[in-house]
């Protein structure tokens, strides 16, 4: 009865294998390391930024203090690998955890604050913790942690001669960020958080049980960003407090999703792929003189697309659902 | 058989204003109940109470057979109350059937029922055409239709409306009367709170009339409007002393 539904979907899962493809290929002929690296990082931050959309932008819970997670999951990589020799894949499974069970305790009291004060709450919770790892010996404080790097070995997740395993990585994380959005979507969860996000009363009213919809958003969201961060510090081999959860990664998560489009399956990949670059790009090339003139291009064009696009880039794409012919008289009517 | 809903002896204070004093009424099964008065007479706090939206200072609200004077607004939506807003809140982000969806998902997970079920509320409904239409494109008679779709969809035993009638054109309010008729005839009970008068008395078997935060006088239509009480609630007392 709904083909046009079920045809929509499957459409989105082929172009995402697609465009997954393409890019998985795209190593083959790019060879040059500096824009490898881009590469990384914009499926890295691609794929954060499709988590933070999971809770800020279907649920609606504006967060800007997902660094905390990104920083969590480096950290509990990091600490278990150097003080532990625990494997980073389990550090990035327990990094994911951690960061979910925190993400659902500062829910408890967050997710009862209304408007602004939620957001104020997020982005005063992450430079908390960001103080707190500062002074954290064990955590190696300010001076943070290196993690020593040993022969390239996919067990112990370290490359030093090539960039392609964490490209390939990277990709794999975006895929599975896209994935599990696309699949939440059509479930009862997807459909409760934007309900949740539309009009919470009305949603109650619906018997949606909003605070654990809330919840259930911002565990799997912190988890996956938590994954990522586990990543960035292996990538990086050295992170500090301000390096892995600074205010700057909340932007960055953020930034993408509300470009590209927020609370759109598309939104954050096409985000990812238009500003990271960009914000490298423009860095290597007009910064670095001190003036902040790199900065200044990179704000004027997020300014440029929000006053032109401030529903998402991602809007040029979709095909408006045709309004009925005639909508007003012949509903009256009827 | 019990009623399907009872309420007794409900209280509602906000700081110092008393919404309703001492209000005990009761619902049965398979009936359409109106539930009037003028302006300020308490219908859309006993109206909330009953949806959940909050606990009454003092009083018990039993629905079928159970207390759920404390239960939380989902959790009444689960036992079977479903409601309508009189300010519409449609899924403004979501297109009509998304909206509709979110109200079949208490009773299925599975994604294909739940669709399947919607469709089929928004058939008898009458808005399947404007079934992949955002809402917030919506006429407002097809968004008070949404409401009510919405809440069918939970599958309700009682059905609360809450002016789904007020301010419509007349042939929309007729098609709405039609609508409120059909519900019932599906075994659905329906308590509806109206502002205006000759929009309820010919579609409800009992009108219940609350002035001043109490019942006034509750009977059939026919009654209630000849009663000199409620005239002189609706239109002062100088009109009831010919009635």
């Amino acid at each position: 009865m709904d083909k046009a539904f079920i045809q929509r979907r499957r459409r989105d899962l082929i172009l995402a294998a697609f465009l997954a493809a393409i890019a998985a290929a795209v190593p083959f002929f790019v060879k040059d390391v500096y824009v490898q690296n881009i590469m990384v990082l914009t499926l890295m931050y691609a794929a954060l930024s499709q988590s933070w959309n999971i809770l800020s932008g279907y649920c609606g819970q504006i967060s800007l203090g997902h660094a905390l997670y990104f920083g969590l999951g480096a950290y509990t990589t990091a600490i278990l690998f150097t003080k532990f020799g625990v494997l980073p894949w389990f550090g990035m499974l327990a990094g994911g955890l951690i960061s979910a069970v925190i993400a659902m305790a500062l829910g408890y009291p967050c997710f009862r604050l209304g408007g602004h004060y939620f957001v104020i709450a997020t982005i005063v919770i992450a430079e908390i913790t960001l103080l707190l790892f500062q002074n954290w010996d064990f955590a190696g404080a300010a001076l943070g942690i290196d993690i020593p790097v040993r022969r390239d070995s996919w067990l112990t997740f370290q490359f030093t001669r090539s960039k392609l395993p964490y490209f390939y990585f990277a990709l794999a994380l975006a895929c599975v960020a896209w994935f599990v959005t696309w699949w939440l979507e059509d479930s009862k969860w997807g459909y409760w958080w934007r309900a949740v996000k539309d009009n919470p009363l009305a949603a109650e009213s619906l018997g949606v049980d909003v605070f654990n919809s809330k919840m259930g958003a911002a565990a799997v969201s912190a988890f996956l960003v938590a994954i990522g961060g586990s990543f960035y510090a292996q990538f990086v081999s050295y992170i500090d407090p301000e390096s892995v959860m600074g205010f700057q990664f909340s932007l960055l998560m953020a930034l993408p999703a509300v470009l590209g489009g927020i609370g759109t399956l598309w939104g954050p990949m096409l985000g990812a792929v238009i500003l990271i670059p960009l914000t490298e790009l423009t860095r290597s090339y007009i910064g670095g003189s001190g003036r902040g003139v790199d900065l200044i291009v990179y704000g004027g064009l997020i300014i440029a697309i929000s006053l032109a696009r401030p529903q998402g880039l991602v809007s040029l794409f979709s095909r408006k659902p045709k309004p009925a012919a005639q909508p007003a008289r012949e509903a009256v009517a009827s | 058989m019990t009623a399907l809903l009872e309420i007794r002896n409900i209280t509602q204070r906000f700081s110092g204003l008393t919404a309703n004093s001492d209000v005990s009424i009761s619902v049965g099964r398979g009936e359409i109940v109106g539930l009037i008065g003028p302006n300020g007479a308490g219908k859309s706090t006993l109206f909330n109470l009953i949806a959940g939206a909050f606990k009454p200072t003092e009083g018990k609200i039993l629905f079928d057979g159970e207390d759920v004077t404390s239960l939380p607004a989902a959790e009444r939506c689960q036992r079977g109350i479903g409601r309508t807003f009189q300010v519409v809140k449609s899924f403004e982000s979501m297109t009509v059937i998304e909206n509709v969806i979110v109200g079949s998902l208490v009773r299925t997970t599975n994604m294909r029922d739940a669709r399947r079920k919607a469709h089929e509320v928004l058939a008898f409904c009458g808005l399947d055409a404007r079934a992949d239409v955002l809402a917030s494109d919506l006429v407002p008679s097809e968004k008070r239709r949404l409401e009510v779709a919405r809440a069918l969809a939970t599958e309700p035993k009682l059905l609360l409306l809450d002016e789904v009638l007020t301010g419509l054109t007349p042939v929309e309010s007729q098609k709405g009367v039609e609508l409120v008729r059909r519900v019932r005839d599906t075994g659905i009970t329906v308590l509806m709170v109206e502002h205006v008068m000759e929009i309820v008395m010919p579609l409800v078997d009992r009108a219940i009339v609350l002035d001043l935060g109490k019942v006034l006088i509750e009977g059939s239509p026919k009654d209630v409007v000849r009663d000199p009480k409620v005239i002189s609630a609706y239109l002062g007392d100088r009109h009831a002393v010919g009635a």
